[in-house]
């Protein structure tokens, strides 16, 4: 074979080798970031991260909390900020604060204590929530304070969370 | 051909191997693939040097370890308290592993005395704090613990725990572990 008969076999072989690096390395570069963790990025931004937990944190207060003066309050909460299974199971939690509570003359006052991020992305986020729920029938004037926890799905349509899912922990 | 044969006639290009068009075409395919090669090196360089994935990677790390530690350290059984204390030792560290050994033997025999099994399952967890160079972080966990008496039905209770980790040379280990405070009104 000339050497002008070989040099397009070189070059060829020489291709494909470096076609092979290619995936090779793409594959690699696959496989590190082809983990469940990449995705997620609870923590690794910070900003986002604390801008859920506050926004989630605050929904979980506002539809917890009742006052039998002003029962519409909490109602246009939850209508605002609660969607899909997280509506039907909040209307299943809250359902005997909002028969009894003018009768008991209740206030319901729901903190916050602790949370964090379990998951997030960008449109969507996981958190797990301890709250207090301190309970003043105002009727027999008896108080209760009832430590609680949940887990709650949230998704972000144009910049506003909204809750798809809860699930009380204490049972 | 040299570079004043070019210069001075240039559309007529001697015959040669740089015109043949097989070698054209396999050059063409040598550039690609240069071009492939390099590219894919650059992702798996940039993957290995991603900052934010290594610490989401760390951030997982903490939670299972996280979660196997309290799990652990919720665990007990009279029938073997020592394989349980040894089992508490290894998933602390620090000031908890401190008052675990110092504990260990009053503690053994309260539990051998009180007959209880004592089980948990972590429900749910998310870590709250995680500082990758002090080799410090903080969980919140929601933990089922099952009591069980010889006398009587088994007590379930739901906590919710705080626990501090800190990084040791046999991983992340639980350096403090308690209730989460109700809120002081």
């Amino acid at each position: 074979m000339t050497r002008a008969g070989r040099l397009p076999l070189i070059l060829g072989a020489t291709a494909v080798v470096l076609a092979a690096l290619g995936i090779w390395s793409t594959q690699q570069a696959s496989a590190l970031r082809n983990v469940a963790a990449a995705d997620n990025t609870a923590l690794t931004d910070n900003a986002a991260t604390s801008e859920a937990k506050g926004a989630i944190g605050d929904i979980v207060t506002k539809i917890f909390s009742y006052t039998y003066t002003d029962p519409a309050k909490t109602e246009q909460a939850a209508r605002a900020s609660l969607t899909g299974a997280a509506s039907t199971k909040y209307a299943t939690l809250f359902n005997g604060v909002k028969t009894q509570g003018p009768a008991q003359k209740l206030i319901l006052t729901t903190t916050v204590t602790e949370s964090a991020v379990i998951s997030l992305t960008s449109a969507k986020a996981r958190l797990l929530v301890f709250a207090d729920q301190r309970t003043t029938n105002t009727a027999d004037g008896k108080t209760a304070l009832t430590p609680t926890m949940l887990t709650v799905d949230a998704t972000k349509t144009s910049g506003k969370w909204k809750l798809t899912d809860l699930n009380t922990l204490d049972q | 051909m040299t570079m004043t044969k070019i210069r001075t006639k240039p559309p007529e290009l001697p015959e040669g191997r740089w015109t043949d068009p097989l070698v054209r075409t396999a050059l063409c395919l040598l550039l690609v693939a240069a071009l492939f090669a390099a590219w894919g090196g650059w992702r798996w360089y940039a993957a290995a040097h991603d900052d934010a994935l290594a610490f989401s990677k760390l951030r997982d790390d903490v939670v299972q370890s996280g979660e196997q530690h309290v799990q652990n350290l919720s665990t007990l059984d009279h029938r073997d308290v020592a394989k349980g204390l040894a089992t508490w030792r290894d998933s602390s560290t620090g000031e908890l592993h401190e008052q675990l050994t110092a504990g260990a033997a009053q503690f053994e025999k309260d539990v051998k005395a009180a007959q209880t099994i004592t089980s948990a399952k972590v429900l749910s967890s998310a870590v709250t704090q995680l500082d990758d160079r002090a080799g410090k972080a903080s969980m919140i966990l929601a933990v089922r613990i099952t009591v069980t008496t010889p006398d009587g039905d088994p007590s379930v209770k739901t906590n919710r725990l705080v626990a501090q980790l800190e990084r040791t040379p046999g991983g992340w280990k639980i350096s403090a572990l308690g209730q989460s405070p109700t809120g002081a009104s």
